[in-house]
């Protein structure tokens, strides 16, 4: 058995987590957190998502854990410009990019699975452990462990029971996705533990969109009155989910098609049906029992960008208010919208706690 | 409004033709307005699609199809755009997004874009490319078709693309009721090898120093000929290019009289009326020779194995696959074409082609090739900053005219 302490870095929820585990490395996303001076956008544009920007600004300034190689995703136009600026920013870095087809049907699954082979072949050859179907499905068990256990942080910070409220599940989120993943079942018992009653002065809202990793951030949305009962963000409820693998197919092709199944960001259409998203959206805000939804939607991110007057007309034939915030997936970009998250809480039935 | 405007524009360039007054740029606009006519007109089968889908082999089931981006740089060029970015902006529309996906939008919103029998959108060349398809299908309640485009040209990326491509002659057939006649997709990828055949010889003489094209005479015509690709039109089309040029550089007559500079347009040119290329012209004796998106790099289809021929070709497109990929096209179009610097118009909200920016600057400059980024919006001229465009240029000029009478190129 290896050092389980090598790191792989990886940017994008759809990353095959459970492959790298079974190499014997632990997955580090490589989150848009930093402090680092602005720089991306000399090797990209200054019109390009901010969460791609970030990372590559922690590229830029080596703010990063000592890593193996980075494994970025074909997730969008931003992403894979991401993946091309690392190979300059960082040229001495392992890299590999994978494929992602838009939609779960049997043609897109083979192809992924492909993919997601090639990947355990790329890290064979930074002396991964070899990976087989059986130590995928013991990988994916133990992801679905850890899935479980922050649906259970979830659903406490939803009716307020979580110590730290969704500040700290945020913080759960994020160490679930920089920590070896056999600790992530103690972090959310130990969380669990702590609780502390419901707030009722806020008000429930349903929050989407796409990065959204900063505890900051949720900390000043409940500081207006926002109480986070559900969210369907990358980095957040989203990020580490449930994976059936126990279809008839093999190991890798389960993978596939469970990853490629899983709850969507905008770039996907896993029915391959139009208008998919907005009525996921629509669907979740209904059963989350908010009586709003805040959109947060990172600048330039075209996915989201051109779905949102789908989505906002969706929303509004249900008679849903619905309150975009375009941002750069931190809380300063949060704040300077303070006043229109207050005015929303006002209207849907609430005030500033 | 649209088909008037088409049918208007093709009874004026007929009636030059029966003057004698025709030029392979006139041929090429006639084209164009025909695919618009049959676009508007109501009469047969119409897809939208997006840029990489095969239309030659949608023209051999019968099915006009055209890109959506089409109707941006349309409605651009003939000043009407405007309403259409206001009308998606109260919608909900990001103005940070394309103005081609805004405008299609807006356009859709207000009843202008042709109600479309189906849809065929395709992954690449980008994210909301596909996502504005998608708003399409919604709206008009249509069946939609995806096409996955893999990112690399991997034999395993051209069988899944040629399946794909495969699986949709059934997905058209399904919606037209007629089903593909392999006679004639025979015929069209004859004419689709004859047009690929033509507009290497076209490409071959615009590289001639001085070029003989004029200013206007390859705009965006490497993207809008795949429209035609397979259609007798399309032949004829390039075949007029082929022969106007053959002729210019046989009688020694350049597209500009005093070619002193070579200049390379990355990515699209900027589809309003706008003076900057006549003033790169007139102030500089700039000529733009070479267009990222005048470029043929696919091999000729094969009659027996029609789908796996196109799917390379879809992947051969320069905005396919890693930036690198794209930085090797344009340095082999600058070698080729000899030129002195290149323009980057950084289209505002392309994160496809604009995002890659800082890294083809670098390539470029590496490589000694003198590379001016812009900030414009091709489609959307409200925010045109001319005086600031015309400063930037004019010190980029000056910059190659030293570097060329000094030798340094």
């Amino acid at each position: 058995m290896k050092e389980k302490s090598r790191k792989i870095g990886f940017t994008c929820a759809y990353t095959p987590l459970a492959v790298i585990e079974a190499a014997g490395f632990t997955p580090h996303r490589i989150l848009p957190l930093s402090e680092v001076a602005d720089q991306a956008g000399q090797l990209l544009h200054d019109n390009i998502c901010p969460h791609v920007k970030r990372v590559l600004d922690r590229a830029l300034s080596g703010d990063l854990p000592d890593l193996q190689g980075v494994v970025f995703m074909n997730s969008c136009d931003a992403m894979r410009r991401l993946a091309d600026a690392w190979r300059t920013a960082r040229p001495t870095d392992p890299v590999t990019i994978l494929d992602l087809p838009i939609g779960a049907d049997d043609r897109s699954v083979a192809y992924f699975q492909e993919e997601i082979e090639k990947l355990a072949t790329w890290l064979g050859a930074l002396d991964g452990e070899r990976v087989t179907g059986d130590q995928i499905v013991s990988s994916v068990r133990k992801y679905n462990q850890a899935a479980t256990a922050l649906e259970r942080a979830a659903k406490s910070a939803a009716v307020g029971g979580l110590r730290g409220g969704r500040r700290a599940l945020q913080e759960l989120f994020n160490r679930s996705v920089t920590s070896p993943l056999d600790d992530i079942p103690a972090l959310v018992e130990q969380q669990l533990q702590n609780n502390e009653p419901k707030k009722d002065a806020l008000v429930p809202v349903f929050v989407f969109g796409n990065v959204l990793p900063d505890p900051d951030a949720f900390e000043m949305l409940a500081s207006c009155g926002v109480h986070v009962v559900l969210d369907d963000l990358c980095s957040g409820s989203r990020q580490i989910t449930e994976l059936d693998v126990s279809r008839a197919a093999t190991a890798w092709g389960d993978l596939s098609r469970a990853l490629l199944s899983r709850p969507a960001c905008a770039r996907s259409l896993p029915s391959l049906l139009p208008g998919e998203h907005a009525r996921r959206i629509l669907s979740m805000a209904q059963e989350s029992g908010a009586r709003g939804v805040i959109a947060h939607v990172m600048k330039f991110c075209d996915p989201y960008l051109v779905r949102m007057p789908a989505i906002r007309q969706t929303l509004r034939n249900a008679d849903i208010p619905l309150l975009t915030l375009e941002g750069d997936c931190t809380q300063r970009s949060l704040g300077q919208q303070r006043t229109r998250i207050e005015a929303f809480v006002e209207m849907i039935g609430g005030s500033p706690s | 409004m649209m088909l008037e405007y088409f049918n208007n524009l093709i009874s004026g360039i007929e009636a030059k033709q029966h003057l004698g007054k025709s030029s392979a740029r006139s041929r090429f606009a006639l084209e164009l307005a025909r695919l618009g006519r049959g676009l508007y007109s109501g009469d047969g089968t119409v897809a939208w699609c997006g840029i990489l889908a095969p239309f030659d082999l949608l023209h051999a089931m019968g099915v006009t199809s055209c890109f959506v981006e089409f109707v941006g740089a349309m409605l651009a060029s003939t000043g009407t755009v405007g309403p259409m970015m206001e009308q998606s902006e109260q919608l909900g529309y990001s103005t940070d997004g394309c103005s081609y996906h805004r405008a299609v939008y807006g356009a859709m919103a207000q009843g202008l874009m042709p109600e479309p029998d189906f849809l065929i959108g395709t992954s690449a060349v980008c994210s909301a490319g596909l996502a504005s398809i998608e708003n399409l299908a919604c709206h008009y309640g249509k069946e939609m078709l995806t096409i996955h485009v893999p990112i690399d040209d991997s034999p395993a990326a051209v069988a899944h693309l040629a399946d794909q491509f495969r699986e949709m002659t059934h997905f058209v057939a399904r919606q037209t009721g007629r089903p593909l006649d392999p006679v004639r997709l025979r015929e069209v990828i004859g004419r689709t090898n004859r047009m690929r055949e033509l507009t290497l010889e076209v490409y071959r003489l615009a590289r001639q120093v001085p070029t003989p094209a004029r200013r206007r005479d390859l705009v965006n015509f490497g993207i809008v000929s795949a429209l035609f690709l397979g259609s007798p039109g399309g032949v004829e089309v390039v075949e007029a290019y082929c022969n106007e040029f053959a002729e210019k550089v046989a009688g020694e007559k350049p597209g500009l009289a005093d070619e002193r500079l070579r200049l390379l347009w990355v990515q699209n040119r900027i589809q309003f009326a706008n003076p900057l290329e006549k003033l790169l012209e007139q102030e500089y004796g700039a000529a733009v020779v070479a267009d990222e998106l005048n470029d043929i790099n696919w091999d000729p289809i094969d009659p027996e194995d029609p789908f796996t021929g196109m799917a390379s070709r879809a992947l051969s497109v320069s905005f396919c696959g890693p930036a690198e990929h794209r930085l090797q096209v344009l340095l082999r179009l600058a070698r080729d074409y000899r030129v002195d610097g290149a323009i980057n118009p950084c289209h505002w909200g392309c994160r496809q082609g604009t995002g890659a920016r800082g890294l083809l600057e670098r390539g470029l400059r590496e490589a000694g090739v003198p590379t001016l980024n812009l900030e414009v919006d091709c489609v959307d001229p409200r925010s045109f900053s001319e005086g600031q465009l015309k400063t930037r240029l004019e010190a980029f000029m000056e910059t190659l005219s030293r570097r060329k009478s000094s030798g340094l190129n």
